[in-house]
């Protein structure tokens, strides 16, 4: 554990994610789980009124990472119109990083202290730990009519982050102040149905375990009674079982654990998935409650919630489980994988096979899904003849012709990929360092963490220029689209004018003649009826008129 | 009624009338609508105080997790002092569950449309006494208590559902929200309702047609109150007053279903039954029935002879938009695909043209190397002459 020194040295970094359909309780979970006002609920412009935990403090203000929605804004702040809610919010994940003042020791004796207020200011600060804790929240998800768009979206993110800490470590020269942003444990809110996973949770637990530790939650779980709640639990451990979601389980190892871990772990696994339920109100004792005509819930009542035993899991036993699985099985897989096909790709272009990245796309590889998601989004892979298929020929040429069915962008931007990799291969193959002679492997190392960290961070560039240019296409469409609606109204309106004008002519040219009725009252009624008219059966008074 | 006046008996008319209806007894069909896991099937269940419906669990074990928009038609009939009601009850299971829900209202709108149009056509027969009608009186689209507000989906199918029938939105589970974020969320989803012009039935306000003042402030209560948060439950407590009611029971307290103050369950009950369900059967009749009607009349009117009934809209398979989206992405795999091959085909040919001139060129070469040696052959035998 050489990172541990380190860690202390530089603060414990910890990032959670908070996923799942809106009105599942995320933002008041992460209020209460902090036991502050962190994030405002959807639509009230103001965080709901707690008190301030002395011992958590924002460092960042939330901010946008990501966003991808149909009209190209970010709409997890949007304020509540009633005439535009019909439209798709989109999928936004937001960051926050808070700074977590507390004894490493203490931490679990914290978590587990009820929440009174007497316990949070004896801690006055002689052992003090800094956790910097990034909280990454999701919004919009489930929102939507099409919610893939959230998927990719999120593991996108996610991948990002491994992406970045990979770039990094295969730098030469570090960053000192690199910040680790890997999510380690993902809060997956389940919405309370009472049937079981539906088919975006598990799509959306299966994606995200790629990545990180994934706990399964069940929100506002008072909407069980107590045999509801044991049954729903059952129903959902059975279907992650049967459509093998992976999610983080408590599994106990015999032989090494002690007896106390494997009794603690068997009991969570036995508890999974956590039941929550969350609140924003307190009684006159500083609990947290809901408050119904029929009664009152204390949140922390181990005895309806798990809340508590959820805290202890995130900041106290498991804390370090997390961030290790993390470290250690997730992203070394991830690595292990990103870099045989990096450099791969790259031995084969040395030997002239360039075509050979495009017909190792579609394996299993995490290139996958960035040609999908990223760069080749239009490009599909079953247009292009996998070239290692083609009988071979003795004319070379004619094969690289034939491969000119792609898009031109795309060639072009796949050419300039290219071209950037020869550049840095042949700076690499020229500078008499590396060409070393009887070391092809080091030559390859060398080769690795040369190219590496440039790759990546090209692929990220075209990944996010591209969209970028699609969310503004989406935004000027959206513009557009406003322009048209505003010019219809106008055009509508100039319409109702002159017909009002006309009317006006009209009536008083009655009046001219017939002066038993007097203009004045003929005319207010006159243009009213004309109005309601108007708002209701605008296109038949048009070809009325026309 | 006095005494000197002779009655004819003509003020037994509605004595007449109401054995008429009690001996023919009356149909209500209503639908619900929502996503999965809001408690529709345990609502209806509650509502008509028996085991209508099963929730089957098992019956869901069995399905892929991808599903489709399904029409579920469940026929009871109900008696209550000699007077039987025939009950239909539309469930949509599968709407909203999955991941992309565009256009999953389809099948629903589409049913309703249809029972319109079979009503219709059943009216042009020659012979008409027996009738099938399954028009939906009354849409109950559940929301789920997020307490946030409308999503997309709720909006978009619950216009399209209220042009069609008489439409009740109804907050499900309404026991996962305080009193406080539930009137929020009232108040959110009435806004929105308005703005979008959603049309949501309401009982009839007019004073002419409402004389009985008591009445008119019931049918107040119950628009104010909408749109009703219901909780539903199939079992019974004792409440603690001596009296068992249906009731969740939670380790906090106990949920009672027909406490006013715990939920609206009473008032959308009295709105479906006790007191507009005449309403909601005749405002299904003429105006949604009406307009549906006069739409195909007259759609059809312009381009067919007048005398022949209007036509049924080919509502086939095709005509659903997801099914064409489906169908457009499968044909243009299907010519990438082709393409695809083709292009290796090209490829193939033009490799084995290639070939074959490279052959040529060779056999060429060699028939003229041959020439060369007979040529040489030749020569040499001259001079050997």
């Amino acid at each position: 554990m050489h990172g541990r020194k380190k860690d202390h040295k530089r603060g414990i970094t910890y990032s959670m994610l908070l996923v799942g359909d809106s009105g599942t309780g995320k933002t008041s979970f992460a209020n209460n789980l902090l036991e502050t006002a962190i994030f405002p609920h959807k639509y009230a412009m103001e965080v709901p009124g707690l008190p301030e935990n002395p011992r958590v403090k924002v460092v960042k203000p939330t901010m946008v990472v990501s966003y991808n929605s149909k009209n190209g804004i970010p709409s997890h702040m949007a304020q509540f119109d009633p005439a535009r809610e019909h439209f798709e919010p989109g999928v936004t994940i937001t960051s926050t990083s808070l700074e977590i003042s507390t004894g490493s020791e203490k931490l679990s004796s914290r978590a587990s202290m009820s929440s009174d207020g007497s316990s949070m200011t004896q801690n006055g600060g002689v052992d003090t730990d800094k956790i910097s804790f990034n909280l990454v929240k999701s919004y919009g998800l489930g929102e939507n009519l099409d919610n893939s768009l959230c998927f990719d979206e999120i593991t996108g993110f996610l991948e990002q982050q491994f992406d970045q800490v990979l770039a990094e470590e295969t730098r030469i020269k570090r960053n000192p102040r690199f910040e680790d942003t890997r999510v380690h444990v993902a809060l997956y809110f389940i919405p309370p149905t009472g049937h079981g996973l539906r088919e975006m949770d598990v799509e959306m637990m299966k994606r995200l375990s790629r990545f990180t530790n994934v706990l399964p939650i069940i929100s506002r779980a008072d909407s069980f009674s107590t045999e509801e709640l044991a049954k729903f639990k059952a129903t959902v451990m059975d279907d992650i079982e049967r459509f093998n979601v992976p999610v983080y389980k408590f599994e106990v190892d015999p032989e090494e654990d002690d007896l106390e871990t494997v009794e603690e772990n068997q009991a969570l696994a036995m508890l999974q998935p956590f039941a929550v339920m969350c609140s924003d109100e307190r009684n006159d004792s500083g609990q947290f409650i809901r408050r119904y005509p029929w009664g009152e819930i204390n949140i922390d009542d181990s005895d309806v919630s798990d809340l508590r035993v959820l805290k202890n899991v995130l900041f106290g036993s498991h804390f370090q489980e997390f961030k290790d699985t993390t470290q250690n099985f997730l992203y070394e897989n991830y690595r292990a994988e990103k870099l045989s096909t990096v450099s791969d790709w790259d031995v084969d272009k040395e030997s002239g096979d360039v075509n050979k990245r495009n017909s190792a796309a579609p394996s299993l590889s995490n290139f996958a899904s960035l040609i999908t998601t990223g760069q080749f989004k239009s490009s599909n892979s079953l247009a292009m003849p996998p070239q290692s298929e083609t009988p071979s020929t003795p004319d070379s040429k004619t094969i690289s012709h034939g491969s000119g069915m792609e898009s031109p962008a795309i060639r072009q931007i796949s050419q300039s990929i290219r071209r950037g990799n020869e550049e840095i291969i042949n700076n690499i193959k020229s500078s008499p360092r590396s060409s070393a002679p009887g070391s092809p492997d080091k030559s390859k190392l060398r080769n690795i963490s040369e190219t590496v960290p440039y790759v990546l961070k090209h692929e990220r560039i075209i990944a996010k220029q591209q969209k970028l240019e699609e969310l503004e296409a989406q935004s000027a469409k959206e513009l557009q689209k406003r322009i048209q609606d505003l010019e219809k109204r106008a055009a509508d309106l100039k319409l109702r004018e002159r017909l009002l004008r006309q009317q006006h002519l009209n009536s008083s040219s009655t009046s001219l003649s017939s002066r038993t009725t007097s203009a004045s009252q003929t005319l207010p009624t006159q243009t009213k009826l004309k109005k309601e008219e108007s708002m209701t059966d605008l296109a038949s008074i048009v070809s009325g008129r026309v | 009624m006095t005494s000197e006046k002779v009655v004819v008996g003509v003020s037994n008319l509605p004595n007449q009338r109401y054995k008429i209806v009690s001996e023919n007894g009356g149909i209500f069909t209503m639908m619900v609508c929502g996503e999965s896991g809001l408690g529709k099937t345990t609502f209806v269940n509650t509502l008509f105080q028996t085991t209508l419906k099963h929730a089957d669990p098992q019956q869901r074990r069995h399905q892929p997790i991808k599903r489709t928009v399904e029409i579920d038609v469940l026929r009871a009939v109900l008696e209550e002092k000699n007077f039987s009601l025939r009950v239909n009850v539309i469930d949509t299971p599968g709407f909203g569950d999955n991941v992309n829900n565009n256009k999953s209202w389809q099948t629903i709108v589409d049913f309703i449309d249809e029972q319109h149009d079979s009503y219709m056509r059943q009216e042009q027969q020659p012979h008409r006494d027996v009738r099938f009608d399954l028009r939906v009186h009354a849409v109950l689209y559940f929301i789920r208590p997020t307490g946030h507000g409308l999503k997309p989906l709720d909006i978009e199918t619950m216009k399209r559902i209220s042009t069609r029938a008489n439409l009740i939105p109804v907050i499900a589970k309404s026991d996962t929200l305080t009193a406080k974020e539930l009137q929020e969320f009232k108040l959110r989803i009435r806004q929105v309702v308005e703005a979008q012009e959603i049309r949501i039935f309401t009982p009839p306000l007019d004073e002419s047609e409402v004389p009985d003042p008591a009445v008119m402030e019931h049918a107040r209560q119950l628009i104010e109150s909408m749109p009703f948060a219901v909780v539903g439950s199939e079992a019974k407590f004792d409440n603690g007053q001596g009296s068992v009611v249906p009731a969740r029971k939670y380790p906090w307290g106990l949920v009672e279903v027909e406490n006013d103050s715990h939920c609206d369950f009473r008032k959308l009950r009295s709105l479906l039954l006790r007191t507009n369900l005449l309403d909601l059967v005749l405002s299904t009749e003429e105006l949604h029935f009406e307009a549906y009607r006069k739409l195909r009349l007259e759609g059809s009117g312009a381009s067919d002879d007048q005398s022949v009934p209007a036509r049924a809209p080919a509502r086939k398979l095709s005509h659903n938009p997801q099914f064409k989206e489906e169908e457009n992405a499968l044909k243009k795999y299907f010519t990438d695909q082709v393409k695809a091959e083709e292009q290796r085909f090209r490829q193939w040919e033009q490799n084995i043209v290639n070939e074959r001139i490279r052959l040529n060129g060779d056999l060429e070469e060699v028939q003229a190397k041959v020439k060369k040696l007979e040529e040489q052959v030749r020569s040499l035998q001259l001079r050997k002459h």
